[in-house]
């Protein structure tokens, strides 16, 4: 049954695919082909407004869950949206058993030409493979040659981009060795669509995605060096501005690995270990996003700050499985193509199942003079990674750029391939009102299964052209992507990532494993998430009284300002102008300002993203669009939204998260920065005393929140004493400066330096020490005027203020600081 | 000649130093006319691992780590070396170059294939056009190998001043070659870079030059002396080897314009300085650091 909306009309499929192309859903004919026909009449059911409707879901669904890609140069830089298309590429069952065979097949290739190029390279001596392609390839690791590897296989995750030639044959574009990106997307892909596009999800019978991670898990823990049952496997993540970060960070989650940076780890005794608050803990297997020569600084490229120091030497003694092997990346390069044929057959004596896009290598001089006399049919491209070469089409080029390009071919020859122009297949892609057709290219994954079998994921990476005639499909300049779905005769088994009964798993409360990173991230998330909201509860009391021409305001308004100057301030102090505030506020750009300390929060909440539950993503993604606004009223508007969202922030941290040292050190420095900003704001409306205080009083205790309260206990007369207790000593009031140094010392109580020792660590004496001096206060004294000044109260807040920033700095360095980075030494 | 070789470098931190790791090939690697007799390792603060193998070139390659917090490293190497002296190959009986890297193409033996490979573009030498332009008035058609090559480095040292301190391990090959001034290694590079700009093999050899007279005597003499002090005496010194077909590598230094002898002590060869520092490390921690390199090079026996 499908839902249609009332006088929904059907969806025509007016769809006319290109002559002279295999076009995925339509016979040449025109008839739809068997497999589609559940898709096509679901379209057709459900009509353009229903598809809309949940295509707009679905579109929701993805910004929510925060699915990304970074490209480089875009103006929304780090989060452009990731791209998807509801209809699906859907392939026969039949078919895809062909492909699974010969990607299979494929994977077994490249992990034997891997073995003997970094063993005794018995190809090079017998001709079957230019050494050059080798001796010149950059990525050729020398100190990974005769690397000793459990199991002796390289490969454990592989990827092919495929592309399906006119005939229906299917070709394979490139290989993806080192670290294969997509197969996250493609699950999250399914998520999406096969929401979207239910019914016909359930009458095609598609083949279920969750197998293949089962066995991608299982691989990567039949790897591990130690025989045990859990071994530590950590994902190695570049970082939150890689393109494809949000994968790293959802297969982390979806997989159970523990994300990490080159920083986070550190090699001891040839061993690697995660840098957590509770020591130093073993890894033994690395799953690894970072490229070849960016793993370790020591044997690799020095200039790498992504690696670990040491990794090489770790990996050699046998005593971590990087995932692909170190030095992997070799059999990337498209020059391999040309020889994979007899490779095969020398290597697995049997012939390629699966042939390659015609590729030309052109450092033979036989291939090098046929590229010369055919370069207006061929596309050229870098024989070796290269971001500085782009591919070139030669039927593009005018007869003066075909000499350059023949000219540069030349003068280094081995560096350059040459490939036919592949005429794609293509497929109806919706654009909001219709279909049409774009061209394709499908990367298919496959995982080891061990003793040279291999798995294939059902389904895979569709990815789309940008337009109707461009051949150009790259994610990365802008292209879409597709669910795949490979639709089977039978109803696929259901599939659960959840480990199999039998194996009891130990309990365990921990938190201690907890990267240093992740701590300081949290600690800083803390921080930040306060500083806002500061900055926020101020000028709002700031906007309410900048336009106000009466005499109260003008008691207050001094006050508030020098409050939001020391708080947030930029170069200068704030005045009362509306125009220059609401720049400050939504404008400014100096380190601690409102747009600053929440952009902070952003980046922070990305490279959080495995830590952070949805709900808390969404939540905190939400508060970076703050647009320039014109008026008092607006700005408050815009800060009151702000403060819902921090708000909500502060809810779900306190209601959804464990009380684990990550907790601790979110809160910590919540109440860090809460106890700064609080004195400061004491600071401001009391220090300084004056005839009539009861505007300042009111303003003060409006922006801590703490007004009602006031009232209720002492109905409506404003006193500084009673006001200065309940901010200052009141350890019931969550907004009191006392509240916050209670919370603290529980919290450095409880940090694993702190445990089980009698002599008080230093950030534990400070804490202490701090609250002491606030609980021993005489409120009266403190209220006491000297020559028109709160000198008691002064000095209390200033010495608080002090033991905040040592506390900070204290815990920084035992905990937080060995997330720091490593640098080289060279000496000639 | 026999000789033996202290070389000790000092890393004094301003900071502590958490954790250090350590690769070095500091200790002589066996060469056609050279015998490494004796060779050890002296590191202060002891390492927590210390192990040591054959790299890729067949360079002894050591790798330690230290674990303990520490201000200061030293490393001292000490070594006996016997090493014949050259039996002279008359340039004009090597092969034609363009023979020679006709040749290195198409063979696949071992040595020939090791050969083949130091043709190729390294991280620190990049092979390009320009430094084909400077090499090409020494090698003219069917010019012997070793005749070309000698004219080149004859060339390089005249057209380049020695010049300490004005460049470092990360200036780039091709700014040497645009600014005509650098150190050994800088010569070196720019050395490989001309012979693989013609598609030449080429090694950077690591090590240490011995002058004949004693270290204070040649003090004394540098100014107005008789004899031509030769430059990189006493300190890490760094030279070229070039394939020459059936006479082998030989090994020329672009620094002093000459044909090692017996005076050139072998440490270890690869692509580029990156292949074969004696000492590169990686550490956690030590804010500022200073380095001091004192090497000592004997003659035993004569």
């Amino acid at each position: 049954m499908t839902e249609r909306g009332a006088g929904q009309e059907a969806l025509q499929l007016d769809y006319e695919a290109l002559t002279g192309l295999h076009d995925e859903m339509q016979e040449p004919a025109g008839k739809t082909r068997a497999h589609w026909e559940p898709v096509v009449r679901s379209l057709q059911d459900l009509g353009a407004g229903e598809l809309a409707r949940r295509w707009e879901l679905g579109r929701r669904l993805i910004h929510e869950n925060g699915v990304t890609y970074n490209v480089y140069g875009d103006p929304r830089g780090m989060d452009r949206p990731w791209e998807l298309d509801p209809i699906p590429l859907v392939l026969a069952q039949a078919e895809w058993e062909q492909l699974r065979a010969a990607l299979a097949q494929r994977a077994r290739l490249l992990d034997a030409i891997l073995g003997d190029l970094y063993g005794p390279q018995r190809l090079l001596r017998d001709g079957l493979l230019p050494p050059a392609l080798v001796f010149a390839h950059p990525t050729y690791l020398r100190p990974c040659h005769g690397l000793r590897l459990p199991q002796a296989s390289w490969l454990q995750l592989y990827a092919a981009d495929l592309a399906r030639a006119p005939t229906g044959q299917w070709w394979v574009l490139a290989d993806r060795t080192q670290a294969p990106s997509g197969a996250g997307y493609a699950l999250e892909n399914r998520i999406v669509v096969s929401r979207t596009l239910s019914e016909a999800f359930r009458e095609s019978r598609v083949e279920r995605l969750a197998g293949f991670f089962r066995r991608l898990r299982d691989t990567l823990h039949s790897l591990a060096p130690r025989q045990r049952d859990d071994p530590h496997i950590a994902l190695l993540t570049p970082g939150p501005y890689n393109e494809t970060y949000f994968e790293h960070a959802y297969l982390a989650r979806y997989l159970g690995l523990t994300l990490v940076e080159g920083g986070d780890l550190t090699v001891r005794d040839r061993m690697l270990y995660l840098k957590t608050l509770g020591g130093l803990q073993r890894v033994d297997v690395l799953l690894r996003r970072v490229d070849d020569l960016f793993c370790d600084p020591l044997s690799l490229r020095s200039d790498s700050s992504l690696g670990v120091a040491g990794l090489v030497h770790a990996a050699r003694a046998g005593n971590v499985a990087v995932a692909n092997a170190l030095g992997s990346g070799l059999v990337e390069t498209p020059a391999l193509l040309a020889f994979l044929p007899s490779l095969c057959r020398a290597l697995l004596g049997e012939e390629l199942a699966l042939p390659s896009v015609a590729t030309w290598w052109c450092g033979q001089s036989e291939a090098l003079e046929y590229v010369e006399s055919h370069v207006t049919e061929l596309v050229i491209k870098p024989a070796f990674p290269s971001p500085r070469m782009e591919p070139v089409f030669g039927a593009r080029l005018s007869k003066g750029e075909r000499e350059a390009l023949c000219a540069r071919l030349r003068a280094s020859p081995h560096a350059f391939v040459a490939q036919e122009q592949v005429a794609l297949s293509t497929t109806p892609v919706w654009d909001g009102e219709n279909v049409q057709p774009r061209h394709l290219v499908l990367r298919a994954f496959a995982t080891s299964a061990g003793q040279g079998a291999w798995e294939l994921m059902p389904g895979g990476l569709t990815r789309i052209s940008t337009a109707r005639d461009s051949l150009v499909v790259s994610m990365q300049r802008g292209g879409g992507s597709k669910d795949t779905w490979i639709s089977c005769e039978r109803p696929p088994a259901p599939i659960t990532l959840l480990r199999a009964a039998g194996a009891p798993i130990e309990l365990t409360r921990a938190g201690a494993e907890l990267p240093s990173r992740v701590a300081d991230n949290l600690f800083w998330l803390g921080r930040y998430v306060e500083r806002a909201e500061g900055t926020a509860r101020i000028a709002r009391e700031v906007l309410v009284r900048v336009n106000d021409e009466g005499a109260e305001a003008a008691v207050a308004l001094p006050a508030l300002l020098e409050a939001l100057s020391r708080h947030a301030g930029g170069a200068e102090p704030l005045r009362r102008d509306e125009r220059a505030l609401l720049t400050f506020l939504f404008e400014d750009e100096s380190p601690r300002s409102l747009r600053t300390t929440l952009r902070m929060v952003h980046q922070l909440a990305s490279s959080l993203r495995d830590q952070l539950s949805l709900d808390t993503w969404r939540v905190l993604s939400e508060l970076r669009s703050q647009a320039p606004v014109h008026s008092a009223g607006a700005a408050r508007q815009q800060l009151n939204g702000t403060m819902m969202r921090l708000a909500a922030w502060s809810g779900l941290s306190m209601e959804s998260m464990t009380r684990s040292l990550g907790w601790r050190f979110a809160d910590m420095g919540r109440r860090v920065e809460r106890g700064a900003w609080t004195s400061i704001l004491l600071g401001a409306c009391l220090v300084q005393a004056h005839d009539d205080e009861a505007p300042r009083l009111e303003a003060m205790l409006q922006a801590a929140e703490s007004a009602i309260t006031y009232r209720r206990r002492y109905r409506g007369e404003l006193q500084a004493a009673p006001a200065l207790d309940l901010l200052l000593t009141d350890e019931t009031n969550p907004r009191a400066l006392a509240f916050q140094l209670v919370a603290l010392e529980g919290h450095v109580a409880e940090l694993p330096s702190a445990r089980g020792h009698v002599e008080r660590p230093p950030e534990s004496r400070i804490a202490l020490s701090a609250l002491a001096r606030v609980r021993l206060a005489d409120v009266a004294e403190l209220c006491r005027v000297e020559d028109g000044k709160r000198l008691r109260l002064e000095e209390l807040l200033a010495r608080t203020q002090g033991d905040l920033r040592a506390l900070s700095d204290v815990l920084t360095r035992a905990y937080l600081s060995h997330a720091g980075e490593s640098r080289r030494i060279e000496r000639f | 000649m026999h000789y033996r070789v202290t070389h000790t470098t000092t890393y004094a931190y301003e900071e502590l130093v958490s954790i250090c790791h350590n690769e070095m090939r500091l200790e002589p690697r066996s060469a056609p006319r050279q015998r490494c007799l004796a060779t050890a390792l002296a590191i202060e603060p002891t390492p927590a691992v210390l192990g040591s193998s054959l790299d890729y070139f067949g360079n002894r390659a050591s790798f330690f780590t230290l674990q303990e917090p520490h201000h200061r490293m030293v490393v001292t190497a000490r070594s006996e070396l016997e090493i014949a002296s050259v039996r002279p190959v008359r340039p004009s009986a090597t092969p034609a170059w363009e023979e020679l890297r006709a040749e290195i193409r198409t063979q696949t033996t071992h040595e020939a294939l090791s050969a083949y490979e130091m043709s190729f573009d390294s991280p620190l030498v990049p092979v390009q056009p320009a430094f084909a332009r400077y090499a090409l008035p020494s090698f003219a058609a069917g010019r012997p190998i070793l005749d070309a090559v000698l004219d080149l480095t004859r060339r390089i040292r005249a057209d380049f001043e020695y010049r300490p301190g004005a460049t470092s391990v990360t200036t780039p090959v091709e700014e040497v070659l645009a600014r005509r001034h650098g150190v050994c290694q800088d010569f070196a590079h720019l050395e490989l870079a001309c012979l693989r700009a013609l598609g030449l093999p080429a090694r950077y050899v690591s090590g240490y030059l011995h002058t004949r007279r004693a270290r204070s005597e040649a003090k004394e003499e540098e100014e107005g002396g008789e004899e031509a002090v030769l430059v990189g005496a006493d300190a890490s010194h760094a030279w070229v080897s070039v394939w020459c077909g059936d006479a082998g590598w030989i090994d020329v230094d672009p620094t002093n314009d000459l044909v090692t002898s017996d005076q050139h002590l072998t440490l270890a060869w690869g692509r580029d300085y990156a292949d074969v520092a004696p000492i590169k490390g990686v550490i956690l921690g030590g804010g500022e650091h200073t380095v001091e390199v004192a090497v000592d090079v004997e003659v035993v026996a004569g």
